[in-house]
């Protein structure tokens, strides 16, 4: 019982701590923000009056053209003139959509218009995200035996290292490897095609974009007059693919690691509790496997033994 | 009888049902969700046809919206671009570059946040503390809707750095809740099966039970609830609160809708609570799609265990059943003979009692007996095998099932020993 206890304790400190970090971060963000939101709003305002007083615009028709024009821009169209050439339909851009979509990025530059559109996209959604979750999983499994394990026993056998220190160290490379190649270069390649991004601008697109946020301030693709859009928009939905397996894996990395190093039981947190000679296992075999599963398949169902519901399946 | 029990499948299958896991956010908890699943790692074949679907189901959404969406987006720019024609016929002192400008001026405004439309005395901010709270919200939990966005240098990189930190804080939250979720509900579907155990039902359908009325339970509670509280509030249809509700949920946010992101007045409360749904809701989300993905998973693996194990078990039944026709001859050949034997000790007693009548007819037949005994065995396919046994198993009861070619002598021991049939 007091283990239960222990993690009611637990938990609600983590949702104290939790609320206390979003506060903080309510803090910064407003301080930071705030004085630049009201220098843009005073200088629209008098854009404004600028434009109404040397022209015969009455307040209110300019007020309902704004208004109209900003409808049709939340919806990603554009009255500006070299924009009207690309469609934010075309079969690229709905499979950036698509893709957005599924990985859960959803950045909201282009967003389905018609009431059909966003049914479809509930379903879609609903289907299509846990099965992206699932190739993602299957992949990073897959991956991190060459990526991982390997690594870590050449490390163990021919240097000579401990476990702790063996892991430590490749979870440090690895996660060097991946800021070099996945934040950095592809931010350097972005800041190069697109005209108005900054590096910075870049590397912070790159971020949202890898952590799923997808904010949509900062979309790819998007300048009118973008040359070969459809292969750029195809590229970046690669590289989302990609990188996002990649954090999938750094994150599996550290939580193994986490583990080694006791971090997990210190915060009372689930365990990796796959044994590291399971996953040694040669995997073209199929055959240990078959018999594993048919062994475990075999056993029958006893209600009094299930303490939790996710102990079904061993 | 070992057989009847392997030739039913499902028998053997019922042990991948689809497995629920609360402790699943699709980022940060993915390794803790792979943790307690089954230690199988796929095959190059199999993840790659995975992948190969993916793109599929990709390309398919991708000509869907297409289809749907472009009619839509031509009609809205018609419109925009008729209005922009009006607007410059009707006021003739303002000329295409001035009302471009404008018009960049405030699109750009609207992309930080600003809306012009509309006097801008009495706007709120959007960076007050209750807004960046909800904002700092949308980072964490990866939503990220949008419609507000840091625009400033700092803003940017502090918003990287919260969010390296904050998206695992969440993710830990998300785990201890969807882990009490968890419990609750085990807890609560242990009690109905034990009152399901006293009917005899199957585990099976309770664990499938139970399931659907986990989905339907949350459905009412953290989606179609909402979901009214979102259409009186924000006036927005019912289809785009229900949309709002799972592209929030899924962390997908687009932020075209957003919970308290438009003019109208809300009450001090109504954003915390908002935050609040957020955060049970997307433990309840990531249960269920985790359940989806469990089942996407087991029908992938299902699939190919019952091709195997139906292979199996059908060489297994089939070398169960022919040996027990084996055995099942055997015990009658055996039977057979013994009586075969009887009736000629009898016969040679009867033969010795009566005399010297060696009737020389009586004998051959013996002799054919025998031969014809053996031939018989042989002859399992003969048309002759199934009149040996009738009913009761013994053989040539009242003399029926006679083979003329054996030289038909009806044995039975209850029967007169005279009767013979020559």
């Amino acid at each position: 019982m007091s283990s239960g206890y222990k993690s009611w304790i637990l938990l609600t400190g983590f949702i104290l701590f939790y609320v206390a970090y979003l506060l903080l971060g309510a803090l910064v963000f407003s301080t930071i923000e705030r004085p630049v939101e009201d220098k843009l709003k005073s200088d629209i305002q008098v854009l404004k009056e600028e434009f109404l007083n040397q022209s015969c615009v009455n307040a209110t028709s300019l007020e309902n053209f704004l208004e109209k024009v900003l409808q049709a821009n939340k919806y990603g169209i554009s009255i500006l003139p070299n924009s009207s050439a690309s469609s934010n339909w075309d079969l690229a851009s709905s499979l950036f959509f698509a893709n957005t979509l599924v990985t859960t990025v959803g950045y909201g530059h282009t967003t389905p218009l018609s009431d059909t559109g966003k049914a479809f996209s509930i379903f879609y959604a609903l289907l299509g995200v846990p099965f992206t979750m699932l190739v993602l999983t299957a992949c990073v499994q897959r991956l991190m035996h060459p990526v991982t394990y390997g690594p870590i026993d050449m490390c163990r056998q021919r240097i000579g290292l401990d476990p702790l220190a063996a892991t430590a160290v490749h979870f440090a490379i690895l996660l060097l490897l991946v800021v070099l190649g996945f934040f950095v270069v592809p931010a350097v390649v972005f800041s190069h095609i697109e005209d108005t991004w900054s590096f910075l601008d870049a590397i912070y697109f790159c971020f949202i974009t890898l952590c799923t946020i997808g904010l949509g301030d900062y979309v790819p693709g998007e300048k009118p007059g973008q040359k070969f859009r459809s292969l750029y928009k195809i590229s970046v939905m690669v590289y989302l693919f990609l990188g996002l397996m990649m954090m999938y894996l750094v994150l599996r990395a550290f939580h193994r690691m986490a583990d080694l190093h006791g971090l997990t039981s210190f915060f009372q947190l689930p365990h990796c509790d796959e044994d590291t000679e399971e996953d040694k296992e040669p995997i073209i075999e199929a055959d240990p496997e078959d018999q594993h599963e048919a062994e475990a398949s075999a056993k029958p169902l006893d209600p009094a033994s299930q303490t939790s519901y996710n102990t079904i399946n061993r | 009888m070992a057989a009847p029990d392997l030739v039913d499948p499902k028998s053997a299958t019922h042990s991948s049902k689809p497995r629920r896991s609360f402790s699943a956010k699709s980022i940060t908890l993915s390794p803790t969700e792979e943790c307690q699943a089954i230690a199988t790692v796929m095959k190059w074949k199999t993840v790659s046809a995975i992948f190969l679907l993916v793109v599929l189901y990709l390309v398919v959404g991708a000509a869907v919206f297409k289809a749907l969406e472009q009619p839509h987006e031509s009609a809205q720019r018609l419109a925009i671009l008729t209005q922009k024609l009006d607007f410059l016929s009707t006021h003739s002192c303002v000329n295409h570059s001035q009302l471009e400008e404008l018009v960049k001026q405030v699109v750009s405004a609207i992309r930080s946040g600003v809306n012009p439309a509309g006097t801008l005395t009495n706007h709120s901010s959007l960076w007050d503390l209750s807004s960046s709270f909800f904002f700092a919200g949308t980072v964490i939990t990866t939503i990220g809707f949008g419609n507000i966005s840091p625009h400033t240098e700092g803003g940017r990189i502090f918003c990287i750095i919260y969010a390296l930190l904050g998206i695992p804080l969440f993710g830990f939250l998300l785990a201890g809740v969807g882990d009490q979720l968890g419990t609750i509900f085990g807890k609560a579907t242990a009690r109905v099966e034990k009152m399901f155990v006293q009917w005899d039902v199957s585990q099976t359908k309770i664990r499938v039970l139970s399931t659907v009325l986990f989905i339907l339970f949350g459905c009412l509670l953290f989606v179609a609830l909402p979901a009214a509280i979102f259409k009186h509030i924000e006036g927005w249809s019912a289809l785009e609160s229900l949309y709002f509700v799972v592209i929030t949920l899924t962390t997908i946010g687009f932020g075209d809708f957003v919970a308290g992101g438009s003019e109208i007045e809300y009450l001090d409360y109504y954003k915390p609570v908002v935050w609040f749904w957020i955060l049970v809701g997307l433990a309840y989300f990531a249960a269920v799609l985790s359940m989806i993905g469990d089942w996407l998973r087991v029908i992938s693996k299902k699939t190919k265990e019952e091709v195997g194990e139906i292979r199996a078990h059908a060489a297994e039944w089939t070398a169960n059943v022919s040996a027990e026709f084996k055995e099942t001859r055997r015990r009658l050949s055996v039977e057979v003979y013994d009586k075969f034997q009887r009736a000629a000790s009898i016969k040679s007693k009867m033969s010795s009692e009566l005399g010297l009548n060696s009737d020389p007819e009586l004998t051959p037949p013996k002799r054919k007996m025998s031969v014809n005994f053996t031939n018989e065995l042989d002859r399992e396919k003969e048309p002759v095998s199934p009149p040996v046994t009738n009913k009761n198993g013994s053989p040539f009861l009242n003399g029926k099932g006679v083979d003329p070619k054996r030289g038909d002598i009806a044995i039975t021991p209850q029967v007169e020993v005279t009767t013979f049939n020559l």
